[in-house]
Formats: C-alpha cells, structure tokens, sequence
C-alpha cells in the first residue's frame, strides 16, 4: 500500500521537475540546433508516455493486488500476449532509431560546403588555440618541433613556409554568423573534447586525427566551450568560448587580426 | 570455515563480504566528492591527514578527486556489481538450485575468489604509490594512460597498478566463468533441463557466458595498453605528440582501438551487472505475487537476447569518439533493439504481479523498487541510444544518472532484494523485517532524490569528471541543484547504515526462521 | 576424460580463442590505420616448430605422457628464443611478440596440465598445436 502510494509519488516529483525553467538547455543558436530540440522533444514525449503508464502501472498493480485473502491468478503466459508487446516494443524503439537518425546525418554526412570558413582547432593539456588561414586563404605547414606555446605558436607553423606567415593564431574562435564554419579538430597529446552547448554539438579531439565539425551559428554571442573529454588534472579548467559576431564586426576583427600577425 | 575453503557457500559468502567492504569503501569515496563538489575550497584535516600530498593542509587537488573517482567507479563496476550478484550469490545458490553438491571445479572456485581478492588488493595499493592512485577513470582511455607519469601525477605506478588489477580480475572472472557455465550444463539435477531452471541459473548462466568472451577482451586490451606503457610500444599511441612540451617518439598507434576493446567488454560489463539481478527479481516477484512467473520462456529467451545482442552495441559509447559515422547509424538501431528484450522482461514482470496476492515483505519492497528504478534508469537509454541525441548528452550528468540508475542502483536493489530472500537460507534467521523497510523508504526515496535531478544537470549541458564547478559561468546555474544532491547522498549513505547494522545483528539475534519461510517453490529451500 | 573435465576444456578453449582473436582483430586495424607496418623477420626454422604441437599430441594419444612434455617444452624454448630477437617499438614485430608470448603462457600452461593430469588435459593440448600453427600462419602468411 505505502509502496504504491510512494511509486506513483516519486514518479510524480520526476515529471514535476520538468515543469521548472532553470535547468534547462541553453537557447538554441543553430538550424541544427533547433532539429536538435525538436527531435528532442519528440523523444521526450514518448519516453514521458512509457514512463508514467509503466511506473503508474507499476504502482496500481501493488495496490489493487495488495494482500486482501484473494486467490490467486493461476495465469502463468501467454504467447499472444508476449509477441504482441515484444512487436510493439520493437516498433516504437526502432522508429525512434530512425527518426533521430536525421540530426545526426546533418553533423556528420554533411557534404563540404565551398563557402564554409576553415578553422583549425588544436587542443593540449589544457588549452585550446584555433587558427585561420591568412589573407592567401592557405593554412602554412606545421613543424611540431617548432611548436612554442610561449612564443605564440601553438600549432608550430613553420617559419620556412611562407604560406604560413600569415596565419592568424587565437586563443578564443570567432566565427560570422550566418556563414558555414568548418572545424578542423586536433589534439597534440591526449583526447579533449570540443563542446558548445548552444550549438548541440560535441566532438571528441583524439590525437593522431584531424576529425571535421561544421555547423552554422545563426545568433551573435559569446558561448563557453568547456572540455568534456577527461584530459587530466586541469580538465575542468580547459575554458574556451566560441564569439559569434555579426559579418561586418566579424570582417572588422579579422581585417585587425591580419595586420597584427607578426612574421616570424 | 577456513579461509581456504573449496565449498560454494563459503566462497559465495566471501565474495558477498568483499563487495561489501567494496561498496561501503565505494560510497565513502562518493561522499568525499560529493563533499567537495559543493565545498571546492573547504580544508579538511581528515583529507590531509589521509592523502597528505594529494590535499596538502586539508585542500584536495584535483587530481586526487579525479583519482577518487577512477577508484570509485573502478570499485564499484568490478568489485561489487560484478561479483555479489553472479559470484556471491550464484556461488551460494547455484549449486543447492539445481540440485548439485557443490561448483564443477570447487579449487578453481577458491581460486577465483583469492584472485579476485588480490585484484582488489592491488587496485587499493595504487592509493599508496608515488604520485598516488590514477586519475583516468574506469575507462582509462589512452594516450592518457598511456604514456606514464607525464600526463599526471598517478598516471604513473598507479595506473600500472590499476591495469595489473583489472588483468588479474579478467583471470578470476574467466575462472568463476568456466565453473559457473560447467557446473550448469553438466551438474543439473536427471531431472532438470535446461527450461526447467529457476531464471536465477539462466541470468547466472546468460551472464557467465558474456563474462567469458568480455573478460578475454579486456584482458587483451589490458596487456596490450600495459606495454605501450611500459615497453614503448605503439598499440594506442599515435606519433607527433607533445605532452607536457616534451616530444613522444612514438608513432601509428590509434587510441579509438583501445576504446574498441574496452567497451567490447565495458558495454556487455553493464549486462554482466544487470542480468542476475533480472533472474533474481523475477523470482522475488513471483513467489511473493503467489503465482508463477508470467511467461517464464520469454523471460529465459529475453536474457539470452540481451546476452547477444549485448556483444554488437558497444559503440554507442563512441559516438563521440571520431569512429566513423556510420558505424553510429548501425550501433543506434541495434542499441535501440536491445532495449526490447529489457521492457519485454517489465511487462513480464508487471503481468506476474497482475492478479496475485501481494506480500509486501522487504524483499519484494526492493523487488518493486528494483522495477520502478529499472524503468526510471532504463528510457533514457532510448535518448542516449539515438547518437543525434547523444552528441549533447555524451560526458554530461545525464550519462552519470543514467547508469547509476540502470547499472548500478538496480543492481544494488537486486542485491537488497536477495540478501531479504536468501538470509534465513544463508543464516537460519530472519533479516528484521521492519528495519528492512525502513532502509528500503530511505534509500528508495534518496536514490530518487540524488540521480532524477542529475538529469537536470545533464539538460544544463554540465560535464561530468569535473573536480569542480568554478571556472564556468554556466555551472554556476546548477550549483543549487549540486547542493541539493549532496545532501541526498548524506541521506542516502546514512539509510545504509540501518542494513549494515540489521545485517550483521540479524546473523546473531534475527529471528529463527523455518526451513522454507517464504512458501518458494524453488530446490533449495528444500531439506540439504 | 569425464564430462566435466570435457566441457571445462572446451570453455576454456573458447576464452583463449576470444584472447587471440582480440589480438587479431587489434592487429587487423592496428595494420590497416598506419603505413609504418613491417611485416616481423621471421627466421625460417620457425616453421619446423610447428610440428611440434601435433607431435606432442599424438605422443599423448600413445599415452607417452613424459615425451609429450619434453615436446611441448620445446615449442616454449624455441618461442622465448624467437621473443629475444623482436624489437617492441616496430609494430609488426611487438604484435608478433604478444602473440608468441600469449601462446608460450598458453604452451607452458599445457605442459603443466599435462604433468599434473595426464592424457585428461589432451584437448587443451591439442587446442595450443592448432592456435601455434594459426599464430605462424598469421605472421608467415599474412602479415
């Protein structure tokens, strides 16, 4: 009897939490994003269905069947019954699995887009630096024994390339809106991982692999991006921000980033 | 009782007291962080005075939380899920339900256990090494790992320590897999076939079989990452790596295979931790519903499919990770289908409760609970399962609440359940019946409260291996919630001092209980 | 052999192969992501060990227990001696090193079950000839 009462309570209290704003996902600031939050809440919908038919389920059972000196049911199976519900199961979970396939064929299967800006991110123990291709538009070549986080030069750009004298290095990545962004994610030492909430979009960085990530923010802002690979002692201090910016301030910035470089 | 015993009940005994010094050590390394987590800057001497470098005047480093991490999920994955449910449990009753005398092979049975114990013995050395225990997690992804003390202090003897540990448990678990599997298929009662066994041999069965290919698998993985470590190989080790501004010689090696490796075993590991549990619910439920277990055959074919299937899933643990995205796709839609054959198993169990006279004795208190929570901690595998979704949720508080819910709460209430059930046959005494309640409110009540909010945590985006909360604007949003959580893990730690207070006064004073107390129908309740 | 002794054996057959084949498969990819694989120098008298797992076999078929271990001890011998010569930082030659030193665990562990329980541990001995010539074959052949 308590138990019932206490099942149908707890899940109770589950599902009111759902009802509070605070601890909630950030809004969304991507196309993506938003096909994100919306098979999100598809998912949410059904999952919330099964969870109180089965915990309310679960909790009317106990009481209707608490011990009162009925007999009981002799009913041991029934194969009907069990194709039934392995059947229907099946289909609810695997139209599920199809559904959501969607969003993640737009982050991953995405062709390369001609316009999309380039930005090289590296990540080390515990840091991030990203990289953009100079006035050229070609990323120089890299030369890890030149590599000199002191000396701004955490990718180690090779000063005998001269199409690297003129690559821009950032600790924070700026990006236009509205423009395609195209990531190329790098780590030199051990996995990181490049997370923006606001985006819905998270990469592991695994050294040894250039792995791509592209998305499209659409609303300027400054976003915090937080390691979420575990990295070491400073994981939880491996801050970045991603700074979306209209075009022209963006084009501002990077006109300014340009002349600041010095040639090594 | 010698300490050498070959008798099952006494190993099986032994294994339920190692997972239990291992599940309190376990819960008071949660508390110790859940302490911190909430108070980053406090200094306390007893931190100090336990891990002199790793919290110099009572202020923990993170580095020593990360390492209170790694050996609390270490802990509580191998030391006390894997082995109460099959080893503990399944050594005791294995045997007495299908009528045999005792285990297939009973020294290798004892050698099972005195490996495991060494295992453990050699996981809690690491606390007491130079530069102390490791802090890559259970998971100990490379290169992290894999490149010693360079990536950090414990990265060094500790984690070979902790590598030599799991190797010697995949030893005693392939041991203890072979026995239990033997013991099942050539020691059962002339008159038992294989549908004739309780559910609890088929999720003992089911789950030795999953041990014997996955430790095997994480033995390898294991040997191999030791010798990236040690004999400058490059197994997982790629070239061109800076660590700690030093140059690594090493070249070609891929860290995303170690992680196929592990979670070859990691993945079928949760089911290693669930499926006994499974069985022993499913008995629970009937024998205090009055009625045979609903679809008895459907129940023994969904804990082989989960079996099976268990073994194809493993990468949606590495959506993230850079595999190749569709081997996702593939992972998703059977990562999806294993989760039929699990709400098969609940209807089954609903329909056993439907229409039965209900005795709600502490045991089929931790039965229901065990239902509800497996609900709970299950659907939100239907989030995590789609790898869209996933990308959010990946590494956040939502994955942590998740498995505690499934893999380590249900278990623990199977565990429950069955110490109830199983002390008057282990003891000839009853659990006390009202204190048995009462921790199971408390603790039915206080798992809720600490692992629903964490979800929340979870939609705020809040990663999870993080010693602290402070360097993110965002994460100050959540730390109400944390706070909140804390005291739910006081509340919950201190419910579990009613069982062990109950536990050991019960062996003494409990009751007197009859030969079969609970009216089961099972072999062995029957005279020895 | 009882039927427990059987079954036991088989399971155990079963673990190892599961050990070797994540050797395998780690090696297949290991091999297949890099382009600095070298297949390991094998010396050539390498393939007359070989015969000695079958030797050793049909030795305990004949109940000559004793000879079927000396057998067996040196498959072991010629293995640590092939162990000597493998250089750890090459990849090819550090795979062909865990797996020569699984199988040798394996072979050593053989022998002693033969020592200890006679013809009853043959299918486990037979096993280790057979995964010997599959091991030879992987790095003579494939690799």
């Amino acid at each position: 009897m308590a138990i019932a009462i206490l099942i149908a309570a707890l899940a109770g209290a589950t599902l009111a939490l759902f009802f509070q704003p605070r601890w909630w996902f950030p809004d969304a600031i991507s196309a993506h994003a938003r096909a994100y939050d919306s098979q999100f809440a598809l998912t949410l919908w059904v999952i919330g269905c099964i969870f109180v038919l089965a915990q309310g389920g679960l909790a009317w059972i106990a009481f209707r069947y608490r011990d009162q000196g009925q007999t009981p049911s002799a009913n041991s199976g029934n194969n009907r019954l069990e194709i039934v519900w392995t059947v229907a199961t099946a289909a609810v979970f695997l139209a599920l699995a199809f559904a959501g396939q969607g969003i993640w064929a737009g982050v991953h299967l995405a062709v390369d887009d001609p316009r999309a800006l380039h930005v090289e991110v590296m990540a080390k123990q515990f840091a991030w630096s990203y990289r953009y291709a100079g006035a050229d538009g070609v990323f120089g070549r890299v030369d890890i024994r030149q590599i000199d986080d002191a000396g701004g030069n955490p990718f180690g750009i090779d000063s005998t390339d001269p199409k690297g004298a003129d690559d821009i290095t950032a600790a924070i990545l700026r990006v236009p809106a509205g423009r395609p962004v195209e990531l190329r994610l790098k780590s030199r030492d051990v996995i990181h991982n490049f997370f923006v909430r606001e985006l819905r979009l998270k990469q592991d960085v695994v050294p040894g692999m250039t792995i791509p990530l592209r998305f499209t923010a659409d609303k300027p802002g400054t976003y915090e991006v937080p390691c979420s690979e575990l990295c070491g002692l400073g994981h939880h201090q491996m801050r970045s921000a991603l700074v979306v910016m209209p075009p022209d301030a963006y084009e501002e910035w990077l006109q300014e980033a340009r002349q600041k470089v010095v040639l090594p | 009782m010698t300490i050498f015993s070959t008798d099952h009940k006494v190993i099986g005994k032994q294994y339920i007291g190692l997972a239990l010094f291992s599940v309190l050590l376990g819960i008071v390394l949660s508390l110790v962080m859940r302490f911190h987590l909430v108070h980053p800057d406090a200094k306390v001497k007893l931190f100090g005075a336990l891990w002199p470098d790793g919290a110099p005047g009572g202020q923990m480093t993170p580095e020593l939380y990360l390492s209170l991490m790694t050996i609390h999920g270490t802990i509580m994955v191998f030391f006390v899920l894997t082995t109460a449910p099959q080893s503990g449990f399944g050594n005791y009753f294995l045997p007495l339900q299908i009528g045999a005398h005792d285990m297939a092979f009973p020294v290798l049975n004892m050698l099972s256990f005195w490996t495991t114990a060494l295992s453990l013995l050699t996981l809690l050395a690491a606390f007491f090494v130079e530069g102390g225990a490791p802090l890559s997690g259970w998971t100990a992804y490379p290169p992290l790992s894999g490149l010693g003390r360079i990536t950090g202090p414990g990265q060094g003897l500790g984690q070979d320590l902790w590598i030599l540990s799991i190797a010697l448990f995949c030893v005693a678990s392939l041991m203890a897999a072979i026995n239990f599997i033997v013991t099942i298929i050539e020691l059962r009662a002339p008159d038992m076939g294989y549908f004739d066994m309780p559910l609890t041999c088929w999720g003992w069965f089911v789950t030795a079989l999953i041990s014997l290919f996955a430790f095997a698998v994480l033995l390898a993985g294991g040997i191999l990452l030791l010798l990236d470590r040690t004999a400058g190989t490059s197994f997982f080790v790629p070239g061109g790596l800076i660590v700690n501004d030093q140059i690594q010689t090493r070249s070609g090696g891929s860290p995303i295979l170690f992680q196929h490796l592990f979670w070859f075993f990691g993945h079928p590991e949760v089911y290693i931790a669930i499926l006994p549990g499974m069985g022993l619910i499913s008995t629970i439920l009937s024998t205090f519903s009055g009625k045979k277990v609903f679809g008895y055959k459907a129940m023994a074919i969904a804990l082989l499919a989960i079996g099976g299937l268990g073994f194809v899933v493993w990468g949606h643990h590495m959506f993230i990770s850079g595999m190749s995205p569709y081997s996702s796709i593939a992972f998703s839609v059977l990562t999806l289908a294993v989760g039929v054959p699990s709400a098969v198993k609940t209807f089954n169990w609903l329909a056993t409760l439907w229409g039965g006279r209900l005795r709600f004795t502490a045991a089929m208190h931790f039965a229901l609970g065990f239902v509800s929570i497996f609900i709970t901690g299950g659907i939100t595998g239907l989030i995590l399962g789609q790898p869209g979704l996933d990308i959010y949720f990946h590494d956040t508080y939502f994955v942590v609440a998740h498995f505690h819910l499934i893999m380590g709460v249900a278990a623990i209430f199977a565990i429950f359940a069955g110490l109830h059930y199983w002390f008057p046959k282990m003891y000839g005494r009853f659990l006390h019946e009202g204190l048995g309640k009462l921790h199971f409110y408390m603790t039915f009540i206080g798992v809720y409260a600490v692992f629903v909010p964490l979800h929340f945590a979870g939609f705020v985006g809040n990663p999870r291996r993080y010693p602290d909360f402070k360097e993110y604007e965002f994460l100050k949003a959540v730390m109400p919630l944390h706070i909140g959580v804390t005291h739910a893990a006081y509340f919950l730690a201190a419910a579990q001092l009613i069982f062990l207070f109950n536990y050991f006064w019960s062996q003494r004073r409990g009751a007197a209980a009859p030969a079969n107390p609970w009216g089961a129908t099972t072999r062995e309740w029957r005279d020895d | 052999m009882t039927n427990t002794a059987r079954a036991g054996q088989t399971l155990l057959i079963a673990a190892s192969s599961m050990f070797f084949a994540a050797f395998t498969s780690a090696m297949v990819v290991r091999r297949g992501l890099s382009g600095d694989w070298i297949a390991p120098p094998l010396p050539a008298w390498i393939w007359a060990t070989m015969l000695l797992g079958p030797l050793a076999s049909w030795l305990v078929q004949r109940g000559q227990i004793k000879s079927a271990m000396a057998a067996g001890a040196m498959l072991v011998a010629s293995q640590l001696a092939l162990l000597s010569n493998l250089r750890m930082a090459v990849i090819g030659e550090a795979f062909c090193a865990v797996l020569i030193a699984a199988h040798a665990a394996h072979a050593a562990a053989g022998v002693a079950a033969l020592g200890r329980f006679g013809a009853r541990a043959g299918l486990f001995w037979h096993f280790v000839g057979a995964l010997w010539i599959y091991v030879l074959f992987l790095f003579g052949v494939w690799a």
